[in-house]
């Protein structure tokens, strides 16, 4: 009874005094719930000193790795909810994980405030497979139901659920071999262990001449990569790709909900952090808090968890 | 290239080297605080330099932190970092007879050596090898971590079932948590803690330093054996031994730097595989793993050596090769640098700086590190067991506590230290647990890639066992499994050609031990039982793995109750002296964790310190010498809590009082 009239009057108090101070009012702890060296890793640290010099304040990125994720969305919520802690979100796999079993969240437990940029969803071949162009992959898996091999990172994940929409849409049964994380992903299509990945244009940038990407999930074609094709030009309509984002916990008022949002579009908005962004293959989404970003996020829960079930991921 | 060495050599990078390396060594040297972290703390300071001192400073802190790990494995048998896991096995026997000194010099001399031939191979071959190093699949990291496990073998030398049965239930505890190849929910009993799984570095101090801990505070005895005189460096016997293990050495060294250019293994792997082959070569005396400094050659000089490795595939390919790499990879796309094979060929400056900047930063890991190991033999060797126990007990908590920011991982730390201190009395000893645990992610995930990727090329036995690589690696394997037995193969042949005498019949051990061998092997079996129950609810791909090693664990159960009661051989009961100071020790670090999220880390770890203290005194002690003893531990304790809060921003409860 004492602690929890403790711990009422501690978060009364800190309610009150976030209400009356401006976000950032000190250094803010990024959260990024995966290990480092990642694209939620390296995209928080791209966001790292244009923040610093907007706001005056630090960001400190920390990470907390686990089951995929969900070690650091369960937690979401026992931190502070004013303003000092904020944590990465991904999509799908807040959608898609707490489909999958008791992972210790639901996705309405977790407080988007900002969705700011994704990696499209590509597919990419070493610089001398025998796939010039899609095409030639899709009449190999015709022709060799099941036989075609492609490495991604985790199951239920982008990746994996791109290679579950691609298939059906092309009417090929391809295999889809799970790695952890992408530059796993990208070792084992780059060692020819399997025919091709389902990756990121974040990879077609970060490997260069050595990769070929074949087509990419994009509406239009990705500024650093003018001559790959979209999904869409070569008629599969599909857009997709992992989104990420930026979450507080459910007890962070509204207008600091407000103020991150803000500052994660403040920066997103400068031209540097872009230029960034697009030369590492990244691409810029700004949905900040508010109801675009709930009708984007109700658009592609039903997408994911459409796909999810046909790839068989669900509990 | 002189021009890049003469900027990698200017006033600025060399400091830069300095601190890093001493930084790095420092923070190495305490359990848990490993050397990803600390090279990710200090990524935003680097933003503010020059891309290739910023390369520097990170890289000098990558290569002292894995240094720093070998002195509280050779002093406390406790791996700093979880490269440092082989050096326990013959540094801290060496400590307890009094060469810990000697330990601590030749752990520095072998990763300065072994950091040099990584930094060299970076510098001439990191392109070609980095090519090579893509040709492991799946299947190849699979054997791999097959051939890890042979070390079992040597390690349980005495008993190998039970060597194996610890193993079985390593690579088990591995597969809690969510399944990172099939996304299942696997053994959390509906827990939300074990989600994550279990974090290894802290589960290696829960089953190396909590027992170690555990027996101290039992007896007044002195924790190491001090030599006769403080003999400083040690440096002549030093060199004679590194002299005398000079192919061990170069062998070692060369197996680091190719590991560590293996994305995906690391360097608790190197170090275990250099270990091996050493021991399995090894002929001096006194044998492995009873303080045979041979083993320290082989662990220290292949962990260093994965730093320049593990540069390889970072910066020729842009994917990391161990866990600090992808940090520092992060560190330099904000930089604006871009990895890639380019870095290399167009001439670029960056890289070569860099390099040599690594020689330097190892070369003058020559001075700090002898001066901090001594340092820290020193004050080790010195402490009384009651500043030593409680001081080093907060340590194991707050460095569990920092790899994650998770009490549930302090927690599980100390069950996992019961766990061990439990099983070693019944000869189980813990070094094949941990070989499991971090064995077994690695050997699963390669199991299900590589049987998902021979169904689909239709023939599973030919993606197991028909590439050439995996049939060296299979090869080596079989070598090294068997190669412990030899003597006693040499023995039986000799015994059946009958020139040998018979073996005697070792005495039947008495009842009570004969009972609790049973109890112990039946805890194990019902694991066992529980696993293969609980993967019938799951998906093929989750249950395949986790079903295969527990029926395996069964039958080696059933096979040592058989044998048991056949021979009536027996782990005799250990020594009952100081029971209730033992149960004290994990006992007042639950208490602690419990109380940490209502009054506050250095509140919490305060009383844990205080309550240890008087644990860990046998004699009386005058309210002066107390009155010391309490301010020294509890300064220390504070000044940890306040640096890791400011210092290394680590977020540590603060509850109602502190």
């Amino acid at each position: 009874m004492f602690r929890t009239t403790i711990a009422a009057l501690a978060v009364s108090l800190i309610g009150a005094a976030a209400q009356a101070q401006d976000f950032p009012s000190g250094a803010v702890d990024y959260v990024i719930p995966f290990g480092p060296g990642g694209e939620s890793d390296i995209t928080a640290r791209f966001q790292q000193p244009f923040f610093k010099d907007k706001f005056g304040e630090d960001l400190v990125v920390s990470y907390k790795p686990g089951g995929g994720g969900a070690v650091g969305w369960s937690q979401l919520n026992s931190m502070p909810g004013d303003g000092s802690a904020i944590m990465g979100v991904n999509l799908p796999h807040i959608i898609v994980k707490p489909k999958q079993g008791n992972v210790g969240f639901q996705t309405e437990d977790i407080v988007t405030v900002h969705m700011f940029h994704y990696t499209p969803d590509a597919i990419v071949v070493t610089a001398d497979s025998p796939y010039q162009t899609l095409d030639d992959l899709i009449a190999d898996a015709k022709a060799n139901p099941r036989a075609v091999t492609l490495s991604g990172s985790g199951k239920g994940t982008a990746n994996h659920l791109a290679q579950v929409i691609f298939d059906e849409l092309a009417g090929i049964e391809t295999t889809y071999v799970s790695f952890q994380g992408t530059g796993a992903s990208t070792t084992a299509n780059l060692g020819e262990q399997v025919k091709a990945q389902w990756g990121y244009t974040t990879v077609g940038a970060a490997q260069g001449d050595k990769v070929r990407m074949l087509a990419v999930a994009m509406e239009e074609r990705h500024p650093a990569f003018p001559d790959v094709p979209t999904f869409r030009e070569l008629g599969y309509d599909m857009v997709s790709g992992a989104y990420r984002g930026v979450a507080v916990p459910k007890s962070t008022p509204e207008e600091i909900r407000q103020q991150v949002a803000e500052a994660i579009s403040e920066i997103n908005a400068d031209p540097e952090f872009q230029k960034k962004m697009l030369d590492g293959g990244f691409a810029l989404v700004n949905l900040p808090y508010g109801p675009e970003l709930d009708a984007f996020m109700a658009e592609k829960t039903e997408e994911y968890l459409a796909a999810a079930e046909s790839a068989g991921v669900l509990n | 290239m002189l021009d890049y060495l003469v900027s990698a050599f200017s006033p600025l990078n060399i400091v830069l080297a300095l601190l890093g390396v001493a930084a790095g060594t420092v923070i190495g040297s305490i359990p848990g605080l490993t050397a990803t972290m600390a090279v990710a703390v200090l990524v935003p300071i680097t933003f503010s330099m020059a891309p290739e001192s910023a390369l520097i400073l990170l890289g000098a802190i990558y290569t002292g932190a894995i240094y720093g790990g070998a002195y509280a494995a050779i002093l406390l048998n406790t791996p700093g970092t979880p490269s440092a896991i082989g050096t326990t096995f013959d540094g801290y026997p060496m400590a307890k007879r009094g060469d810990g000194d000697l330990a601590v010099s030749i752990a520095c001399l072998s990763s300065v050596a072994g950091g040099l031939v990584g930094a060299l191979a970076l510098l001439l071959l990191a392109p070609p090898l980095a090519e090579a190093a893509l040709a492991f699949g799946p299947v190849e990291y699979f054997w791999l971590a097959i051939f890890g496990l042979s070390l079992i073998a040597a390690l349980s030398t005495g008993d190998f079932l039970k060597g194996m049965i610890g193993a079985a239930f390593g690579l088990l505890l591995a597969t809690i948590g969510i399944s990172e190849t099939s996304a299942e929910v696997r053994f959390t009993f509906g827990s939300n803690t074990l989600l994550g799984g279990i974090e290894i570095v802290s589960a290696l101090i829960g089953l190396y330093c909590i027992p170690v801990l555990i027996n101290l505070v039992a007896t007044p005895d002195r924790h190491l054996d001090a030599p006769a005189e403080t003999t400083g460096f040690r440096l002549p016997e030093a060199f004679a031994v590194m002299l005398r293990n000079k192919f061990n050495l170069v062998r070692s060294s060369v197996i680091g730097t190719l590991v560590g250019a293996l994305p995906g293994a690391g360097g608790s792997i190197a170090g275990l595989v250099a270990y091996s082959e050493a021991r399995r070569t090894g002929r001096d005396a006194p044998p492995y793993g009873e303080g045979n400094p041979g083993g320290i050659v082989a662990t220290e000089s292949a962990n260093n050596a994965t730093v320049g490795g593990g540069f390889i595939p970072t910066l020729v390919l842009g994917i990391p090769g161990t866990p600090p790499d992808a940090v520092i990879l992060g560190a330099l796309l904000v930089q604006g640098v871009r990895t890639g094979p380019s870095l290399f060929s167009d001439g670029s400056n960056i890289v070569y700086t860099f390099i040599f900047g690594l020689f330097l930063a190892t070369i003058l890991m020559l001075p700090v590190g002898l001066l901090i190991g001594r340092f820290a033999y020193g004050a080790i060797s010195r402490a009384p067991k009651a500043a030593l126990v409680p001081v080093v007990a907060f340590m194991t908590v707050i460095g569990a506590f920092a790899i994650r920011n998770s009490l549930a991982d302090v927690g599980i730390m100390i069950i996992l230290g019961v766990v061990g201190w439990l099983a070693t009395r019944r000869g189980f000893s813990v070094s094949p647990i941990v070989l499991g645990l971090i064995l077994g992610r690695i050997a699963e995930q390669g199991f299900v890639q590589s049987w998902t990727i021979g169904s689909a090329i239709g023939n599973v036995w030919a993606q197991f066992f028909g590439r050439p690589l995996s049939m060296v690696i299979i090869a080596l394997t079989l070598l090294s499994f068997l190669y412990p037995f030899m003597p006693q193969l040499r023995v039986y042949l000799a015994r059946r050609n009958g020139t040998a005498p018979a073996k005697e019949t070792a005495p039947r051990a008495p009842g009570r031990a004969i009972g609790l061998e049973l109890v112990a092997l039946g805890v194990f079996a019902a694991i066992a039982l529980l696993v293969i129950v609980q993967s019938t609810t799951l998906n093929p791909e989750a249950a395949v793995f986790p079903r295969t090693v527990a029926i395996g664990m069964l039958a080696l159960c059933a096979l040592a109750v058989a044998l048991t009661l056949r021979t009536g051989r027996a782990t005799l009961p250990g020594e009952m002296q100081g029971m209730a100071r033992r149960a004290t020790v994990p006992v007042a670090m639950l208490v602690a964790v419990a109380l940490i999220p209502v009054l506050g880390f250095m509140v919490g770890g305060l009383l844990m310190a205080a309550v240890l203290m008087l644990a860990a005194q046998h004699e009386r002690l005058s309210a002066a010498g107390w009155a010391a003893l309490a301010a020294g531990v509890g300064l220390t304790v504070a000044l940890f809590t306040v640096g890791f809060r400011s210092a290394l921003s680590v977020p540590l409860p603060t509850g109602a009082l502190f």
